[in-house]
């Protein structure tokens, strides 16, 4: 079915907020998704994934810092969801990269970790290049990267199959590079992976604002069903507390 | 014509103008006071469809004899060709609610971009009657509906279709034939989204332009509607409105709690439109010079603004004390202005000395009509890229400084105080309609909606306090780590810092708080009179009165139609 960008991003919103997430990570997890689907790097896939595990997060440990210098961290994200933590430790990254010129962040058991190209994007806004790199899967290992360069708009973003074996080892680790003062760009070596330039994603966003976004209905009802836990029950009282005869 | 840097300059640095601080502003009550002035939309909307001669033609006229059927208008403007296109259906008296909770309307309408076919009214008039139940593509940009008026809209056909005209007392009394119960845009029901009109129909890139727009060819619609049913019910006798009535007649407008959490949400917006109303005055303030004609219009202004608030009719006692207290303190101000009017700038002094909250805006509202080659240039500088963003790298210390200044307002509020924390705001599983409710009722209390600004501000700064006497070097990027909780919070006060208004200083938890001061503040920028308050929680009003009229494009326009009075009345204070 067909909705509205914003539609989405108010569903989104309601959504998080009823699975227990607090204010400023909902508006962030939202714009994610949002942000993804509205350029062509399939959000909504990449919720559909999450949606199961979302409210979860909620009885899990908040992220901790178990490393930190002048120039790098790695955090402990407790096995979230990249939705409410990655905003985080992209911005612990560029206050680092602005304090010391670059900047490492490795962030371990964080999913989704996808929906880091929002944060990244808003780190070229702010006049800092950003990279990240991550692997995913269990079976068939793929790795991603993307990156943006310091006053640009989007990023560039690959994916390519690995041969690697599952080590056990990868701990679901994001690593984020942030520099004030290199502009950082990031390619895979595979020669068979799967690119998305800046320009392509500019292309992408230009049509969705056109055109709004294509939804599985499915999806767009859970979504929903999972914001009426904000929603409070309608009685007569309530009306009145809309000013209502 | 101004620039975005001559603005900045003007509101900031050296040669900043003198503008009103934000804690005089911003104050609730003071919001809740502002009127409509020639930069509210209906006003920009109005002046630039009459200066570029917009061309509205109806090219579809299917009513039968009672009105009801299908119009659609077409409208040539600079930049693109749009279609209004409107649904009338039957509705009896007991089915006809102003609720948002209502499903069936006398009217419904849809703003459609570019020309429309006869497969696509037909796909409109599947979805646009249903309302909230339809879908609709991102061809349209606003979707509306509104019910006629049960005291004026038989009363109305009946004097037309028996040769008479409508008696202007009871104009004055409700001065419109239709309310509009909501008006949709940005994305609702799958429109198009705020991004695309911006960028793409520059006609409508204006803030709410849509939705006035709509608004005012429902007005438009209405008289031709009553005319037409006239005709139909006695041609022999039927007789046409009279222009100067028919401007007299704007569009109801019922607004509840819906719109306040949007002035809450919106921050940076609301400052942009509050700097640019505050810039105007201080321009006028500052620039404005006085002479023996500016005097006369002025004097002319205070009566007419003097005139339209003893023609406002309301039940609610509150809102006539208001009104009343309004007329005493313009008669003061016209003495004043006879007696000594040595610059605006003095006038607006003594007011704040000698008028109270509702007087002082109201000449806010009188001086911005007197100077319009100073304020007109503004009406393109109401647009803001909305974006809350952190900045990680700021010393904690300095974080803990912006709250005590920027918020010393919430820091100075007692949240412990009996009644401080009394009501909370929630969104009703009926249509998600947000209502206020009591603490008293602690399963809602548990689905708040975070609208307290003033109170998620002074938690933030007892728990940065209690951080920092542990981390006393951190950065805000280490704080968010540890406190994801407040990171809303404090993206926030760091963003709002770079404004000078938008936050509305007030504790939205109290007991006694008003609703009505914020929907006045929002529906005072559409440019609405007539204010007409049904409960603290809602309010009726009327849109467009005395707005010039569609079939009077490309003649002369004077862009004089700031606080109507009724056609045949006429006096001083």
């Amino acid at each position: 079915m067909h909705i509205s960008m914003n539609e989405l991003k108010a569903a989104l919103r309601r959504c998080f907020e009823a699975s227990g997430y607090f204010v400023g990570n909902y508006e962030d997890a939202a714009n994610m998704i949002v942000w993804l689907e509205k350029h062509g790097l399939k959000g909504l896939e990449e919720l559909e994934h999450a949606l199961a595990y979302i409210a979860a997060d909620q009885n899990k440990p908040q992220s901790k810092i178990i490393y930190e210098d002048s120039t790098s961290a790695t955090i402990d994200a407790h096995g979230r969801s990249s939705l409410n933590c990655v905003a985080a430790a992209v911005d612990l990254a560029q206050a680092k990269a602005l304090a010391s010129g670059i900047a490492t962040i490795t962030v371990h058991n964080c999913h989704n970790r996808m929906f880091i190209l929002k944060a990244l994007t808003d780190c070229g806004r702010r006049g800092i290049s950003a990279a990240a790199y991550w692997q995913n899967g269990s079976e068939i290992i793929t790795e991603h990267t993307a990156a943006i360069r310091s006053g640009q708009r989007y990023p560039n973003y690959s994916q390519a199959i690995t041969n690697l074996a599952c080590s056990g080892e990868d701990k679901q680790a994001l690593t984020i590079i942030c520099s004030s003062r290199v502009d950082l760009t990031s390619s895979l070596q595979s020669t068979e992976q799967q690119s998305i330039s800046a320009q392509q994603i500019a292309e992408h966003k230009a049509l969705t604002v056109e055109l709004g976004i294509e939804i599985d209905k499915k999806l767009w009802a859970e979504i929903n069903q999972l914001g009426t836990g904000i929603l409070v029950e309608n009685t007569e009282r309530s009306r009145l507390d809309a000013g209502g005869r | 014509m101004t620039s975005d840097a001559a603005i900045q300059t003007s509101l900031r640095g050296d040669t900043a103008m003198l503008l009103r601080p934000a804690k005089q502003v911003m104050d609730i009550e003071r919001l809740g006071a502002f009127h409509q002035s020639r930069l509210s939309f209906m006003r920009t909307l109005v002046r630039r469809i009459f200066r570029e001669r917009w061309q509205i033609e109806p090219v579809r006229f299917e009513l039968d004899p009672k009105g009801y059927g299908t119009v659609v208008y077409e409208v040539s403007a600079p930049h693109g060709i749009f279609s209004f296109v409107l649904f009338s259906s039957f509705l009896s008296d007991d089915e006809r609610n102003d609720r948002v909770i209502a499903t069936k309307w006398d009217l419904t309408m849809a703003l459609v971009e570019g020309r429309v076919d006869k497969a696509y009214v037909d796909h409109l008039a599947q979805n646009v009657p249903k309302q909230e139940a339809g879908r609709l593509d991102s061809r349209v940009f606003v979707l509306s509906r509104a019910n006629r008026s049960a005291r004026n809209f038989n009363y109305v056909v009946d004097q037309l279709a028996a040769g008479k005209q409508p008696d202007i007392a009871k104009i004055a009394e409700v001065g419109y034939l239709y309310r509009t119960t909501a008006v949709y845009g940005s994305g609702k029901l799958g429109m198009a989204d705020w991004d695309k009109v911006c960028d793409k129909h520059k006609d409508f890139s204006r803030p709410f332009a849509g939705e006035m727009f709509v608004c005012w060819m429902l007005r438009n619609f209405s008289l031709l509607q009553v005319e037409h049913i006239a005709q139909h019910q006695s041609s022999n006798t039927y007789q046409p409105m009279q222009a100067d009535i028919k401007r007299y007649f704007g569009i109801g407008n019922s607004t509840g709690l819906g719109m306040a959490p949007y002035l809450v949400n919106h921050p940076q917006l609301i400052n942009q439109w509050i700097e640019m109303r505050e810039l105007a005055l201080a321009r006028v303030r500052t620039l404005g010079g006085v002479n023996p004609l500016i005097k006369q219009n002025l004097i002319d202004l205070i009566n007419r603004c003097s005139l339209h608030t003893r023609q406002t009719i309301t039940e609610d006692e509150r809102q006539t004390g208001h009104n009343q207290q309004m007329i005493e303190d313009l008669a003061l101000m016209k003495r004043q202005v006879e007696a000594d009017l040595e610059s605006f700038d003095a006038l607006v002094t003594w007011s704040e000395q000698h008028c109270l909250v509702p007087a002082q805006e109201m000449l806010v509202s009188i001086l911005l009509e007197m100077h319009p080659e100073l304020v007109d240039e503004l009406e393109d500088f109401h647009t803001v890229e909305e974006l809350l963003d952190l900045e990680p790298l700021m010393p904690l210390s300095e974080l803990k400084m912006m709250i005590e200044q920027r918020y010393d307002w919430a820091l100075a509020i007692d949240f412990d105080a009996e009644g401080s924390r009394e009501t909370y705001w929630y969104r009703s599983e009926e249509k998600m309609e947000p209502r206020l409710g009591s603490i008293a009722d602690v399963e809602g209390k548990k689905k708040h909606m975070d609208l307290a600004v003033g109170f998620a501000v002074r938690r933030c700064y007892d728990l940065l306090g209690e951080y920092i006497n542990v981390h006393r070097n951190h950065t805000t990027a280490d704080f968010m780590v540890q406190q994801p909780k407040l990171r809303g919070t404090v993206r926030r006060i760091q963003t709002m810092n770079h404004c000078i208004y938008g936050d509305i200083q007030a504790n939205l938890l109290d007991k006694n708080i008003l609703p009505m001061h914020l929907l006045r503040c929002k529906l005072a920028f559409f440019g609405v009179s007539k204010f007409d308050p049904r409960s603290r929680l809602w309010v009726r009003n009327t849109m467009f009165q005395g707005a010039p009229l569609l079939d009077e494009i490309g003649t002369t326009f004077s862009d004089d139609w700031f606080m109507p009075i009724a056609p045949t009345l006429s006096s001083t204070v």
